[in-house]
């Protein structure tokens, strides 16, 4: 397969590709690592007229210690420089751990935790190949307010992949967006829209220049489902974090990816561990809860009656985990 | 659309070439340049047949990079992997081992072992199994690519291991001298 013609800007700096943003607008496409971008253009799923290389903005590849003891990360950096990262592994080391699980080494060489953030939402209608959609009619995804996945669907149902995203969220991080008119800061819980087109707060003109991490106050852990371990998207990945004791909950957070095109806070079962703690019967609970709060719609690239079972495994897996930390 | 000049240092050798911005560095190694020895596979990143090794030796998957991107940058790929008229440990291992069938993916296999050994010549399994994941061969197992990417770690340790007895060696001259 081969790329689509279009025109290739590289700015030197973070203000001179900003500037480029806001002159071309939705016609432009910003590109890192693209480990992603690339393969969807190849695709013909985004054929932006200018493509914007940020990979030259030296300040989007730093990782810094913040005084308040969170942690600032470009979005420049890339997973294997994230997966490298001895600071990163002591203090987030659920973050760590979906880094890592993200596709292979080659792929972690060049994708960055921005990318992975804003990663396009997938389905196994559009995810093919043009001649393959061409023998269907559109859907939301291109031109027809169409999906093929869920008959009458009154919006797109692609899901978001992004294995870092759950963790993000159950961490507190801020993700800054920068325009020309200035910098914006939105929380991660926020980032995101139940619409598998537009499914982030980014609008056509800015860009995430950095993840701002709170200092950790508690325990975390991370779990992926994939087909296989190494270079495949998941079939479903959760993040729960917790405060305080397993008995005394202080405050839980719990969130699911790969379910839907945002990724799922699950307030129902952190409810539940909240009210009762983390034991046998609370992980039982909560894990029964995550698989109803699903909905009619799961994953598209495994049947739902198989993804419900595995929303329950994986929340129980991960939930066992985090009490045997706390022990 | 307008071409654009770069300079790309391939396997030492610099070359400057004309490329649109919508060439892969696969596709500018393989047709501009003949170096058919990176192979062109799924071109969708998932497949590793087109790996090559950047500046520091890492796995670059050349069908998902720009060659515009690679401006002044410099690549090794298969065919410069050889140590002059000697082949790489590497690439002995795998025909002593036959961890060949077709061979389509053995340039893939090398360039992502070598990114591993390059930085570690004492890799676990795991460290094999994760540095390996993103290069697939389609014909067989995966036992004896892993079997010679083994044997070659052992190699490079026993050369590294004579390096430093060398150095010690002269060291030891030295501390006799004085």
């Amino acid at each position: 397969m081969q790329l689509p013609e279009f025109e290739y800007l590289r700015p030197k700096t973070l203000a001179e590709g900003l500037a480029a943003l806001a002159e071309h607008g939705p016609d432009a496409q910003i590109m890192s690592g693209g480990s992603d971008l690339l393969i969807n253009m190849k695709f013909r799923l985004d054929t932006p007229k200018f493509l914007v290389s940020f990979n030259d903005v030296a300040e989007l590849k730093a990782v810094e210690s913040l005084p308040d003891g969170g942690m600032s990360i470009g979005a420049g950096c890339t997973l294997t420089q994230l997966a490298d990262s001895e600071a990163l592994k002591e203090k987030y080391p659920a973050l760590h751990a979906a880094v890592f699980s993200v596709g292979s080494k080659h792929v972690r060489n060049a994708a960055t935790l921005g990318g992975n953030i804003c990663l396009d939402t997938r389905c196994w209608y559009t995810n093919q190949s043009e001649s393959w959609r061409e023998t269907r009619d559109g859907c939301f995804k291109t031109d027809t307010e169409l999906c093929h996945v869920i008959k009458g669907a009154d919006k797109c149902h692609a899901i978001n992949s992004s294995d870092s995203a759950p963790v993000l969220m159950v961490l507190g991080a801020v993700v800054v967006l920068a325009s020309a008119q200035g910098e914006r800061e939105v929380p991660m819980l926020e980032f995101y829209n139940n619409d598998g087109v537009d499914h982030t707060a980014l609008k056509s003109s800015e860009f995430l220049a950095r993840v701002v991490l709170p200092k950790p106050t508690g325990r975390s852990v991370y779990a992926k489902l994939a087909q296989r371990d190494g270079l495949d998207f998941a079939s479903g990945t959760f993040a729960a974090g917790i405060t305080g004791s397993n008995e005394q909950p202080e405050s839980v957070c719990l969130v699911m990816g790969s379910v839907g095109p945002e990724p799922k806070v699950l307030h129902e079962s952190a409810e539940i561990i909240m009210n009762q703690g983390l034991n046998d019967a609370t992980i039982e609970a909560a894990a029964l809860a995550a698989r109803g709060s699903l909905g009619e719609v799961t994953n598209l690239f495994t049947p739902s009656g198989y993804k419900r079972r595995l929303v329950k495994a994986l929340v129980k897996d991960a939930l066992n985990e985090l009490r045997e930390q706390g022990n | 659309m307008a071409k654009q000049l770069i300079t790309l240092t391939v396997n030492g050798d610099e070359h400057e070439l004309a490329v649109a911005p919508y060439q892969t560095l696969l596709e500018v190694l393989r047709d501009e340049l003949g170096l058919i020895g990176t192979k062109r596979g799924c071109t969708a990143g998932s497949c590793g047949v087109c790996t090559v090794n950047g500046e520091k030796g890492e796995a670059v998957l050349s069908c998902c990079a720009l060659a515009v991107e690679w401006h002044g940058r410099s690549v090794t790929t298969v065919e410069g992997v050889q140590e002059g008229t000697e082949l790489h440990p590497l690439q002995k291992m795998f025909l002593e081992h036959g961890a060949v069938q077709c061979g389509f993916c053995t340039p893939g296999l090398i360039m992502s072992a070598k990114a591993l050994l390059d930085v570690n010549t004492s890799p676990t399994e795991q460290d094999i199994n994760e540095a390996m994941a993103g290069a697939i061969c389609r014909c067989t197992g995966h036992i004896k690519v892993k079997v010679a990417i083994r044997e070659a770690a052992k190699l490079l340790r026993a050369r590294e291991l004579q390096t430093n007895e060398a150095a010690a060696g002269a060291a030891g001259v030295n501390n006799g001298a004085r």
